[in-house]
């Protein structure tokens, strides 16, 4: 299956070295680049490309030439605690079908309602402890995250216009 | 070089993805572990079969089909049955010998209820007319995983 990827920024947390999270965006750039084992390979915390948190980094990065955003967060509240956005979570397997059906969607959604949600992927057997908190269990299962807090849950695969659909519904209310 | 292994199979082909060099900060090649061969044609041949018997269709996107065929295949080289790979588990190898989420799993078998869309039924949106799939096909589709 062929990963199409949008402009926007999904962060994918695939890499359980430790209570380190590296998450990563990908940009438009990258064609045939699996989203989710992108970050699996950064082992060092990540020099932060929009106002350097983080300056110590072991590792110098070079940025792509289009937009990605890499930011290091402690643990996955963190990275609740820190989002401007509310966050829909993939929560996600590699060998999961409607998981893989859902990675262009994903960036198509990501992509139309950038400024409005960001987007996470979880792969489960890779932090397996947050899937457990969150009572994960059919995959793939989103999450949106309002204030840190999930606020909306549901399963399975959809087409772009329905998962948009579901997210503007949850957003809704917020304003 | 940064590898990322799983448990031991047999004759695990391994794919290297190879990012393109513009996009990546640095090279790597990383060694993706896949289910074996042998396992994939078992599970194959097992996914046409009770699909004809269950009269149920394979998803439109055979990209769907393939790749929960090859979760059944990994699951059933790492655990010793075919558990179901669009679930999560605290314990897999109690989830295998228990046999709720064996494929066939219980929702599949009582009410043809398949959430990893491998077996759909006629009515479903993402039904296709096919029962059939190839070695060819699972390979391609997957080939960039």
């Amino acid at each position: 299956m062929a990963v199409s990827v949008s402009t926007s920024s999904i962060p994918s947390l695939n890499s359980d070295r430790s209570n380190r999270f590296a998450t990563s965006a990908i940009s438009s750039s990258s064609p045939g680049l699996r989203l989710s084992s992108y970050s699996s390979s950064l082992l060092f915390p990540l020099r932060i490309g929009t106002g350097g948190l983080s300056s110590s980094s072991r590792r110098k990065r070079i940025l792509p030439v289009v937009k990605a955003k890499k930011q290091t967060f402690s643990s996955f509240d963190d990275l609740l605690a820190k989002s401007d956005k509310p966050v829909l979570v993939d929560f996600y397997a590699t060998w999961c079908g409607p998981c893989q059906f859902m990675v262009p969607i994903l960036n198509e959604v990501s992509a139309s309602l950038n400024d409005k949600i960001q987007v996470v992927k979880i792969d489960t057997e890779k932090y397996p402890s947050i899937a457990n908190k969150y009572n994960i269990e059919a995959l793939p299962t989103f999450i949106i995250f309002k204030d840190a807090k999930p606020f909306d849950r549901f399963e399975g695969a959809m087409t772009a216009a329905q998962l948009i659909q579901r997210i503007e519904d949850a957003l809704k209310i917020k304003q | 070089m940064t590898v990322q292994a799983s448990t031991s199979f047999s004759f695990g082909i391994s794919s290297f993805v190879i990012p393109p060099a513009r996009s990546r900060h640095r090279s790597v090649i990383r060694a993706q572990v896949e289910p074996s061969e042998k396992s994939v044609e078992i599970m194959r041949k097992f996914s046409e079969q009770y699909a004809r018997r269950s009269g149920t269709y394979f998803c439109v996107d055979k990209g769907v089909t393939s790749v929960v065929i090859k979760g059944l295949a990994d699951h059933k080289d790492q655990l010793g049955a075919p558990l179901c790979p669009c679930r999560h588990y605290d314990d897999k190898a109690a989830e295998a010998g228990q046999g709720f989420w064996n494929c066939p799993c219980v929702p599949m078998r009582e009410r043809k209820e398949c959430h990893c869309m491998l077996f759909l039924t006629p009515d479903n949106d993402f039904a296709g007319q096919e029962q059939t799939v190839t070695l060819e096909e699972i390979k391609e589709s997957t080939a960039n995983m």
